[in-house]
């Protein structure tokens, strides 16, 4: 805990003095351009052998990217015109219309959520902090899955309808539809915006809040001038993530008969079409470079930081005062439909698979494989992160930054790109259909969710307690494993945990990546649930969903506790 | 706090050495069962590895009689197209020794491409000639019609459509279920149509067919539940998944059309399922041990029962619903012919934009 009181006193301190320095970073280069090169070589050898690993690790990141774009070339240009003139139009108002709207909904849903727990004296807020975080542990497609059974069109809900006189008319719910699949999407992506904004708030000092109510705003005025600015990186940095999975979705948007560029690469991968592939990947990680670019100016733009002077003060709760019911009410409601409904679908198909034994030697060997690949994915991750993190944080250049940048590409590329790639480049390696491939297939589209957890706590540390072990003689990797490494450990292990949350879960890359005989619970439930053998699809579902919510739990706390 | 930090990280590095440890135990392994030289012939003994494009349950009870029979070990991999697809990655390093394909155009397709290699199975006469290819890699062994399945309650006998070409008709608008332009036998199917049509007609067929449309679904799967529950009046399907939900303990109120019956029509079109022996496969003795076990007939009927499909051997009895090839006008195409216009179908089915639409 010692640690951790130093870190707050240091923090904002700290955080200026990072802007600083990065100014001048950007400064000196342009400035004495014919010393830069020089310059960069300096520095970078420093880091020395870290470099060479955070290089590596930056290559293999790539390399799905660079298989899908060297094949695009070969597809020749009048497929290349075919399919602007055709699919792409389509497929291209599909995916932003989806994927602006569940952003949008979603945002909404998570900051008012956010604040509600943190801010306000909501009844059993603690106890909220963590149930409305919930559904993140829910993979979308088996919420679809879920919902198909209520409100599909064979569905419990449909009987109901048919057999009630009072209720009028045909049923009114088709879930493969627009509406089917921007529901899902939504309520089980929100918790993204939720946590990182509720952490951003709990971050909040009171005293600006203080100033503005003393020269009279109202609360209203005071959470859109002043929380809001501050807010905004962190809604940013959760939007992103939600515009992102929602662009690269397959196992939501295929159970319901939706179409995306991601489904669409899918199908057409499936009808022997590898190149029209690559070209509606070119066009999906162009959409995906593009929502990065937004990102990354509305970053710049927002440059607000918390100054430095002052002790760091918890705002007072809120008072809801009539409001109370109503805020209730809505958190009920997002419980019931995100959380309860589909968790209690998912007990009584489990329960009727569990008379009809499908909890056989099968079905444990699947959560073994799961396990097995989504452990190691998480292993991985925390330590190939570490050094990417650590270069571009201490030793800023345009080589660290690009070693960055490299590492995200596997990232928005949705599953089934990333394991083409993967093919194309281990085929002829002992290495192919070896569950390996799916390990690194889960590192390289997970691997940032490591990274921004590392980063969020190491840029809390002064870069002078390198320079302090540094100057008593350590190189820098010893400075990053024995110094660094002990203090960000939450982040660390946060960012394992997100890996592994979202390894358990994935889907496309696993359905293409496993060697014959090697399924995991994810397949499992893709494979039952496509035939409508729901009593064979719970029982693993909800396993994935236990299994998640242990390490969300141990965040939150450890959140809860800083 | 600080030891326990210390006593955490340690133990997670060993447990990663020996995470690590036991995935390379595995690759060696791997190496050795994917070894070639004959040295090694023995541990290849026990495993054969099948890559399917068919339903998984419907061959599981048949890979795990073969294993009861013959203690060699199964590794399925069982997917949809796609796994065509990773044939054709994996080329010369294949990794299968067997696929098993709901589409005899597909395995032509394969076999044209250098992905297949011929061996002629015990009892190989037993499948008629033009179920099988000409070097004998591929072979059919359960026949598969393409009918439509109607809901009883929903339309009469009398009322439902005759032919393939009445589904263009403006009459069947939003009344009826297609899979996707993508699905293996709705390629083989348009494959057979174009040879009857032509391409021009063909093309104005199936953009009209899509606009018709009320559902269209991935698999067939989809198709026969929802026409089971009324979500839609018909669907065009293969004959058994109607036998499969006549069996169905709800929904069960179907009927079947076999369609083009007239004299002057086509036919029903028909596809088949079968077997091809891959390339370069790992495992090539358990490979012909399986090609040779499949062609006793109480392996043939396994192939064909569980799906509730039909034969193509004569001599082996098909299940019960199921009517006889010979009880109904079948359109002439040659299978083996599918894997020629293979390309040229896609391309046409493209044009038509069916290929990838889903939704309703």
């Amino acid at each position: 805990m010692l640690v951790h009181v130093g870190m707050n006193k240091h923090k904002r301190e700290q955080q200026d003095k990072l802007i600083d320095s990065r100014q001048v970073e950007g400064v000196f280069p342009s400035a004495f351009s014919h010393l830069s090169w020089r310059h960069l070589w300096r520095k970078n050898r420093q880091a020395g052998i870290l470099l060479f690993i955070a290089l590596v690790t930056a290559l293999l990141m790539a390399v799905p990217l660079l298989y899908v774009m060297i094949r695009s070339f070969f597809a020749g240009k009048e497929r290349w015109l075919k399919l602007l003139d055709g699919r792409i139009p389509e497929l291209l108002w599909n995916t932003l219309s989806l994927t602006f709207l569940v952003t949008f909904v979603a945002v909404t849903i998570g900051v008012t959520l956010a604040w509600l727990v943190q801010r306000t004296d909501l009844p059993g807020r603690k106890t909220w902090s963590w149930i409305v975080a919930l559904p993140l542990v829910i993979p979308p497609y088996v919420g679809a899955v879920a919902y198909l059974i209520v409100l599909g069109p064979r569905g419990w809900l449909r009987e109901v309808w048919e057999k009630s006189a009072w209720l009028p008319g045909d049923y009114p719910f088709d879930m493969y539809t627009f509406w089917g699949i921007f529901f899902v999407l939504t309520m089980f992506t929100y918790p993204y915006v939720y946590l990182i904004v509720s952490a951003a708030m709990r971050r909040m000092n009171r005293n600006y809040e203080e100033v503005a109510r003393s020269q009279g705003m109202n609360m209203w005025q005071v959470f859109w001038k002043v929380n809001m600015p501050l807010l905004r990186p962190a809604i940013g940095a959760g939007a992103i993530l939600i515009a992102l999975y929602v662009v690269s979705d397959f196992g939501a948007i295929a159970m319901l008969r939706y179409m995306t560029f991601t489904s669409a690469i899918y199908y057409q991968m499936g009808s022997y079409d590898n190149l029209s592939a690559t070209v509606l990947s070119v066009v999906l990680v162009a959409l995906t470079l593009i929502i990065l670019w937004i990102e990354a100016r509305v970053h710049r733009k927002g440059g607000y930081s918390q100054s430095a002077t002052g002790a760091y003060n918890r705002p007072d709760p809120v008072p809801l005062g009539k409001w109370k019911w109503a805020a209730i009410g809505f958190l009920v409601v997002i419980f019931i439909l995100a959380v309860a409904l589909p968790i209690l679908v998912l007990i009584y198909w489990s329960m009727i698979g569990w008379q009809e034994g499908a909890l056989n030697s099968k079905f444990w060997m699947y959560a073994l494989n799961s396990l097995k690949v989504s452990g190691l994915a998480a292993l991985l991750s925390m330590l190939l992160a570490l050094p990417i993190v650590y270069l571009k944080s201490r030793y800023p250049s345009a080589l660290s930054s690009g070693i960055e940048k490299l590492s995200y590409s596997g990232y928005a590329l949705p599953g089934v790109i990333v394991a083409l790639g993967i093919i194309f480049v281990f085929n002829e390696t002992p290495l192919y259909n070896s569950f390996l491939l799916i390990v690194i297939a889960f590192v390289i589209r997970f691997l940032p969710q490591a990274m921004q957890a590392q980063e969020a706590s190491l840029s809390l540390i002064s870069p002078r307690i390198d320079e302090a072990a540094r100057s008593l003689g350590s190189p820098p990797w010893k400075v990053m494993f024995r110094v660094i490494l002990p203090t960000i450990w939450p982040g660390i292990l946060a960012g394992g945990a997100l890996v592994f949350v979202s390894s358990i879960k994935e889907l496309p890359a696993t359905l293409l990546l496993r060697p014959p005989g090697y399924d995991t619970m994810a397949v499992r439930i893709w494979v039952e649930a496509s035939e409508a053998l729901y009593h064979l699809a719970a029982p693993p579902a909800l396993l994935i969903i236990i299994i998640s919510a242990l390490p969300l739990r141990y965040m939150l706390n450890r959140q809860g506790k800083r | 706090m600080k030891k326990t930090l210390r006593y955490t990280i340690i133990a997670l590095s060993v447990a990663l050495l020996l995470l690590i440890a036991a995935c390379s135990g595995d690759n060696d392994n791997a190496n050795q069962k994917d070894g070639t030289d004959s040295g090694e012939k023995v541990k290849n003994a026990g495993e054969l590895v099948v890559y399917s494009s068919r339903n998984e349950k419907f061959m599981e009870p048949l890979l795990d009689k073969f294993k009861e029979d013959t203690g060699i070990e199964v590794k399925l991999l069982s997917g949809k197209d796609e796994i065509i697809n990773k044939i054709k990655e994996e080329g010369e390093n294949a990794h299968a020794d067997i696929l098993i394909s709901n589409d005899i155009g597909a395995l032509e397709h394969l076999r044209q491409n250098g992905f297949l290699q011929g061996y002629d199975a015990e009892g190989i006469e037993s499948i008629e000639e033009k179920y099988r290819a000409e070097d004998n890699s591929w072979y059919g062994l359960s026949a598969r019609t393409r009918v439509f399945m109607y809901n009883k309650d929903e339309i009469t006998e009398d009322e439902m459509p005759k032919t393939m070409a009445e589904l263009a008709d403006d009459k069947w608008k939003d009344t009826f279920a297609i899979t996707r332009g993508g699905n293996g036998s709705m390629i083989a199917h348009v494959s057979a149509l174009r040879n009857e049509w032509g391409d021009d007609e063909t093309l104005e067929w199936l953009t009209k067919v899509k606009e018709n449309a009320a559902v269209i679904t991935d698999g067939h799967g989809d198709i026969r539940r929802a026409v089971g529950s009324g979500e839609v009046k018909f669907g065009l399907v293969n004959n058994y998944y109607y036998h499969q939900q006549l069996n169905e303990p709800t929904d069960n109120n179907v009927g079947v059309i076999y369609p083009d019956q007239d004299e002057k029509d086509m036919g029903a079109f028909v596809n088949a399922a079968g077997v091809g022996f891959i390339n370069h496969a790992p495992h090539e003795e358990n490979a012909k041990a399986f090609l040779d076990w499949i062609m006793l007939p109480e392996n043939q009927r396994e192939f064909s029962y569980a799906s509730m499909e039909v034969p193509i051997n004569p001599s082996v009895e098909a299940v019960d619903e199921a009517k006889k090839i010979s009880d109904y006008k079948v359109s002439d195409m040659p299978l083996r012919d599918l894997g020629d216009v293979w390309e040229d179908t896609r391309a046409l089915i493209e044009k038509s934009g069916l290929d990838l639409e889903i939704g309703s």
